[in-house]
């Protein structure tokens, strides 16, 4: 029983970070439906920046966490307006992001690895190697604070979407864009401050897993498998979804790692995809599609 | 027609879909104050086209669209929805994950101020109770009927001068068409100036003051609805076999 419940804990840690590192994601499909597989490049460059603060200044990561949100958001700004903005009327939009957005990745990556070498990297505060007990149970420190963070921004972006006016216009501009247009949407701006807050997302949750995960430039090609299974199961543009399939997704492969050995706990993401795309194309929350 | 009485005239408009062809192609029409009109033609005559012009969705590549006596041609969508001009669009023009109360209150996106706007949707809620009940309801689980009070209480937020509608009846049941009519009628009795475009003429006809018949993107006739619904010759081009159900 011990043992469920700790693989239960440290699935659904982890699950609150996956989240994190698919919301940005989804929310940008959802409103301007780009599928950004550079999405982890971006993760990416946020945990260069917390490291190298770390590193060199010895700030810590948690506090280095807003920096590089708004650095990543800066740079989403910039990579929309250079890049997709001038697509954004073209007819073959969606087969064109796929393409751009796999350049950017290959790009970001090339610059990473020039910039900084193909070396595995963590960045070590001290609570990345302690842990909390709770009752029997075990969990490492840093996942823990990761995990929480990550549902606390989470939070805060559901708020912020609910109840403030610019909320109300994403969610409009997701579920009808030309309606959103009639009643006086700047869909243009939406879609400008969506892609820099979604990257900025991914620039946080780059922070967070800088002293959880061990990273390198290319390491972003695993999880864009990873987080597409997600946001596809729980149905693409779907904020809750994501969250619901990050859990779900992450509780299972803890235990498929710990019953199968940790090799096949990637597996699980992609298994997962495979099947949902059989089974449910549109995910778990996603509308029938035509 | 007196120049005085026209609160909204179009000219002459040229317009058509990014580098096609013209759909219109020197249509216009002339918009009275607090009357109903409505916009009938074949199938790809520009009747919504010509919505989608007054309402700056598409720019118009040649003509005039003079509204209370200034032009707004070439105004982006959201300047001419501040004038009081509201487009309908054809179908699924409701956010369907947001809830009732939500969608009303995107209806008044352009109002900053919060107080002020609480007091307009009090005031479209006491128009439709049914709306009131199903405040929390997302859009997309409420009825055919419901779904079109629901869009037209979102456009009263705005206390528009004129409401655009572009089929309002598609795709509903014969006793819902004559609840949205009602509802139409209803905008009316407000003050409100109103633009109906209908597939079925001789519904649309019957309940609008004026009328003007689109074909081939130009505007063949404008004039009394039920002096086009008498028209023998309109009869026979435009409204077909059930001219004789009017």
């Amino acid at each position: 029983m011990t043992d469920i419940l700790q693989i239960l804990l440290i699935g659904a840690v982890l699950g609150g970070v996956y989240a994190l590192m698919a919301s940005g994601l989804t929310l940008i499909f959802g409103v301007m439906k780009i599928i950004n597989l550079a999405h982890p490049v971006f993760i990416i460059i946020g945990a260069y920046i917390s490291y190298w603060l770390f590193t060199l200044v010895g700030l810590d990561p948690i506090l280095s966490m807003p920096i590089a949100m708004i650095a990543l958001f800066c740079l989403g700004i910039v990579v929309y307006k250079l890049i997709f903005e001038r697509e954004a009327s073209s007819a073959k939009y969606s087969e064109m992001t796929v393409l751009l957005t796999f350049a950017v990745a290959l790009s970001f990556d090339g610059l990473l690895g020039v910039l900084f070498g193909n070396i595995q990297r963590i960045t070590s505060p001290s609570y990345a190697v302690e842990a909390v007990m709770l009752g029997d149970l075990f969990l490492p420190k840093g996942q823990f604070y990761a995990g929480l963070i990550s549902i606390a921004l989470i939070g805060a972006l559901v708020a912020f979407l609910k109840f403030t006016r610019f909320g109300y216009a994403i969610r409009a501009t997701t579920q009808n864009r030309e309606a959103a247009q009639l009643l006086g949407v700047n869909v243009g701006l939406v879609s400008t401050i969506t892609f820099g807050i979604g990257i900025g997302l991914a620039g946080a949750s780059g922070a967070l897993i800088s002293f959880i995960f061990s990273f390198f430039p290319a390491r972003h090609w695993e999880w864009i498998a990873l987080l597409m299974s997600l946001i596809v199961l729980g149905g693409m543009g779907r904020l809750m979804g994501a969250v619901v399939g990050a859990f779900l997704l992450a509780i299972v492969s803890a235990f498929v790692g710990s019953y199968f050995g940790s090799t096949w706990s990637m597996m699980t993401f992609y298994l997962a995809l495979f099947l949902i795309l059989l089974v449910r194309p549109q995910g778990l929350f996603g509308e029938k599609m035509e | 027609m007196p120049e005085s009485t026209a609160l909204l005239e179009v000219r002459d408009v040229v317009a058509g879909y990014g580098r096609g062809p013209a759909i219109l192609n020197g249509a216009g029409i002339t918009v009275e104050e607090g009357r109903t009109h409505c916009i009938i033609g074949p199938n790809g005559a520009g009747k919504s086209t010509l919505l989608k012009v007054v309402s700056g969705l598409l720019p118009a590549r040649a003509g005039e669209v003079v509204f209370d006596g200034e032009s707004i041609a070439g105004l982006r969508p959201d300047e001419i929805l501040r004038r009081g001009i509201c487009f309908v669009p054809q179908e699924r023009a409701l956010f369907p994950d947001m809830s009732v109360r939500e969608n009303l209150r995107m209806g008044g996106y352009i109002i900053t101020d919060r107080a002020d706007l609480d007091r307009r949707l009090d005031e479209v809620l006491e128009a439709f109770p049914v709306l009131r009940e199903r405040g929390g309801q997302r859009a997309k689980s409420l009825s055919g009927g419901e779904q079109q009070m629901l869009t037209m209480g979102r456009t009263l937020v705005l206390r528009p001068r004129i409401v655009m509608l572009d089929e309002p009846s598609l795709g509903l049941a014969p006793r819902i068409v004559s609840q949205v009519f009602d509802i139409i009628r209803l905008l009316k009795d407000k003050g409100i100036t109103v633009i109906i475009v209908e597939q079925n003429a001789v519904v649309g006809l019957s309940n609008a003051d004026l009328g003007c018949v689109l074909d081939l993107g130009r505007t063949m006739f404008e004039g009394p609805a039920d002096g086009i619904l008498e028209d023998p010759r309109i009869r026979e081009l435009y409204l077909g076999k059930r001219a004789g159900a009017a």
